[in-house]
């Protein structure tokens, strides 16, 4: 039967070309448009996983509702206690309480990969006349190198120059040209009431996120110093070896201390909600190209069907049974639906590699070289096939179905009349 | 063994209109039997019902033995391309096939388009067709097409031929070779003919002739 379905489909070749067609740019839509959108997305969670710890442990912080304080006035006494006003505010501790035996614990999980102390500190920069108010993060330098990548992003200067103490900064490219300071040149740092301390630029790094390169680093000791809060942490940034495994290990680790420990995924729901919605309308979209090229294929079945009631009555004389000329119908359909995706496949993944030469500097989809990242993540192109495929098939079923119920002899009596 | 019909009616529509009527007879191997009757007599009903392609209402009919109203339709099928050939008024080729394919196309049922391609082309070279065998239908008369359909409803050696009024779309000549071609088939081949004709020069051609009025046997000579 395919011998003679491909006869059919080259017979009226106009029509075959126009419903490939259809399918063919469905299969491309979706390989495109997922390749973008996946590709930032990869890149996201890439920063995400990568630059960033996979848990964070901090300070723990508590928000005072109507009733918390219940107990601790008036224990069993009342079944309801009724404030005026109700308490509120935060009761929350500003730096990790215990720190030790969190070392002691995370030093001991073999699911752990490294991790790091830090405190974060609201300091002022200050290089002569400029002066920039900035994040100061104190760290263990060579163990922030192994938890987060900050290190890939040096540009000047070394990051492990830190870990020698005596006041020296690794600064983001941001807060460098903001400072207009240089490597190897001294700046001053001062909490907003506290006398400047002196620091030297040891290492200039840009991440590509004007967030994180706005920030600075320094060593713990250095930065607990200038903070007047001498050997407190108030986060301990953890490094996983799977880190697929962060959010389980934040529920469990949630429960061992007053800290709050949240996972990387955790930190960043909102972002995997915008990509739940990127999902949705990208299968919405290329679902009604899929759609619009499947009714093309019904159609030109259809009206193949009626054009070929003759053929089918000679047929099932012949000796070819339903099943055969279903087979015949649904054929066509599928051999669209193939061909559409393997040459939609062919061409999106070239238009993924052309894509992936436009330059796309700056911005979320500007990756370190400085091109649009293109995904091409073998799930896109499975899906993609999946999809033609069986738009094609679905389309295809309904006029094969009709062709198989045809009686021989209601056509060659029709055909005679 | 032949076809035997018993006692077969045949009722169509809704309101059921009565087609045939009480039908009985019997076609031993080899026969060429002719059906004849006015337009509307029920001729040609009965020859799809002889076939398989149809059903009777009532009665029974056994080919080579077997009940076909008892069997399965893709036993059925099965034995319709084995040892069924099929003509009818209107030559009914699959237009995109060349004549050869067109011919070949029963035995690629069974995969056997290989084995019967000389037989294909024989039957084709018998048929004065040799040197346009692969043209398409459009390119041929409408003798040559329906000589064409012949060599197809042959290629499988069908031990019957069931042929629908196969010169009524024809002029004389092309109808006088056509029906040389099904005489030559049952005195040659020893296939089974069952034709259906209205005109009686053709209809004395056979050697037996089923004449039918309102779906009933009037006569069987």
């Amino acid at each position: 039967m395919i011998f003679l379905a491909l006869r059919y489909l080259v017979a009226r070749r106009r029509q075959t070309l126009l419903t490939l067609l259809g399918i063919f740019f469905g299969t491309v839509a979706f390989i495109s448009i997922s390749g973008i959108m996946l590709g930032f997305r990869e890149y996201i969670v890439g920063q995400l996983v990568s630059n960033s710890a996979h848990v964070h442990i901090r300070a723990r912080e508590e928000f005072l509702l109507d009733h918390t304080l219940d107990q601790a006035f008036f224990g069993q006494q009342f079944m309801h206690v009724f404030w005026d006003p109700a308490p509120s505010g935060r009761k929350d501790s500003a730096m990790v309480a215990n720190p030790q035996s969190w070392y002691r614990r995370l030093a001991a999980d073999f699911r752990v990969a490294a991790y790091t102390p830090q405190l974060t500190a609201s300091v002022i920069f200050s290089n002569g006349k400029a002066t920039a108010p900035a994040v100061l993060i104190g760290c263990d330098p060579l163990q922030q190198r192994q938890v987060t990548t900050i290190g890939d992003y040096v540009i000047e200067g070394s990051f492990a120059n830190l870990a020698a103490g005596g006041n020296r900064l690794a600064v983001g490219d941001d807060l460098k040209k903001k400072l207009g300071v240089r490597l190897f040149q001294n700046v001053l740092v001062s909490l907003a009431n506290g006398q400047p301390a002196p620091f030297k630029v040891v290492a200039i790094f840009k991440t590509g996120v004007q967030v994180a390169d706005s920030q600075a680093y320094g060593a713990l000791g250095d930065v607990q110093r200038v903070n007047r809060t001498p050997n407190q942490v108030n986060e301990i940034a953890v490094k996983l070896h799977d880190y697929t495994q962060a959010l389980g290990l934040a529920k469990a680790w949630s429960a061992l201390g007053s800290e709050t420990v949240e996972s990387w995924d955790q930190i960043n729901a909102n972002i995997f909600n915008i990509f739940k919605i990127q999902d949705a309308i990208r299968f919405l979209s290329v679902g009604a190209v899929m759609v619009v090229a499947g009714f093309g294929i019904y159609n030109v079945l259809t009206m193949t069907v009626m054009q070929k009631r003759k053929d089918v009555a000679i047929l099932r004389s012949m000796g070819y049974s339903a099943k055969d000329i279903v087979l015949l119908f649904f054929v066509q359909g599928l051999i669209l639906g193939l061909s559409g995706a393997t040459l939609g496949l062919l061409f999106g993944y070239a238009l993924g590699l052309y894509l992936e030469t436009i330059p796309f500097s700056g911005g979320p989809l500007g990756s370190g070289t400085g091109h649009m990242l293109i995904s091409r993540n073998a799930d896109i192109y499975i899906q993609a096939a999946f999809l033609a495929i069986a738009s094609a098939s679905i389309a295809s079923i309904l006029p094969a179905l009709s062709a198989g119920r045809l009686t021989p002899i209601e056509i060659i009596r029709a055909g005679a009349e | 063994m032949g076809i035997v019909v018993t006692g077969v009616g045949k009722e169509i529509g809704d309101p059921p209109t009565r087609i045939l009527s009480d039908i009985a007879f019997r076609i031993d191997d080899g026969e060429f039997v002719a059906l004849t009757g006015r337009s509307g007599s029920g001729k040609s009903t009965l020859l799809y019902i002889l076939s398989s392609l149809d059903r009777a209402s009532s009665g029974l009919v056994h080919i080579d033995g077997f009940d076909v109203n008892h069997t399965k339709a893709e036993t059925l099928s099965h034995f319709r391309n084995q040892h069924m050939g099929f003509v009818f008024q209107f030559h009914y080729l699959i237009a995109e096939l060349t004549a050869f394919e067109n011919v070949l196309f029963p035995a690629r049922k069974t995969g056997a388009e290989r084995t019967q391609s000389a037989y294909a082309e024989a039957l084709l070279g018998r048929f004065g067709l040799g040197d346009k065998m692969q043209r398409l239908p459009r390119q041929l008369s409408g003798g040559e097409q329906q000589r064409v359909a012949i060599a197809r409803a042959l290629v499988m050696k069908p031990k019957y031929l069931f042929a629908d009024e196969p010169t009524g779309s024809l002029d004389s000549v092309s109808g006088e070779q056509v029906m040389d071609i099904i005489r030559d088939c049952n005195t040659q081949l020893g296939t089974t003919v069952i034709m259906v004709t209205h005109d009686p020069d053709f209809a004395r051609q056979a050697r037996r002739q089923i004449h039918l009025a309102d779906g009933k046997i009037v006569s069987a000579a």
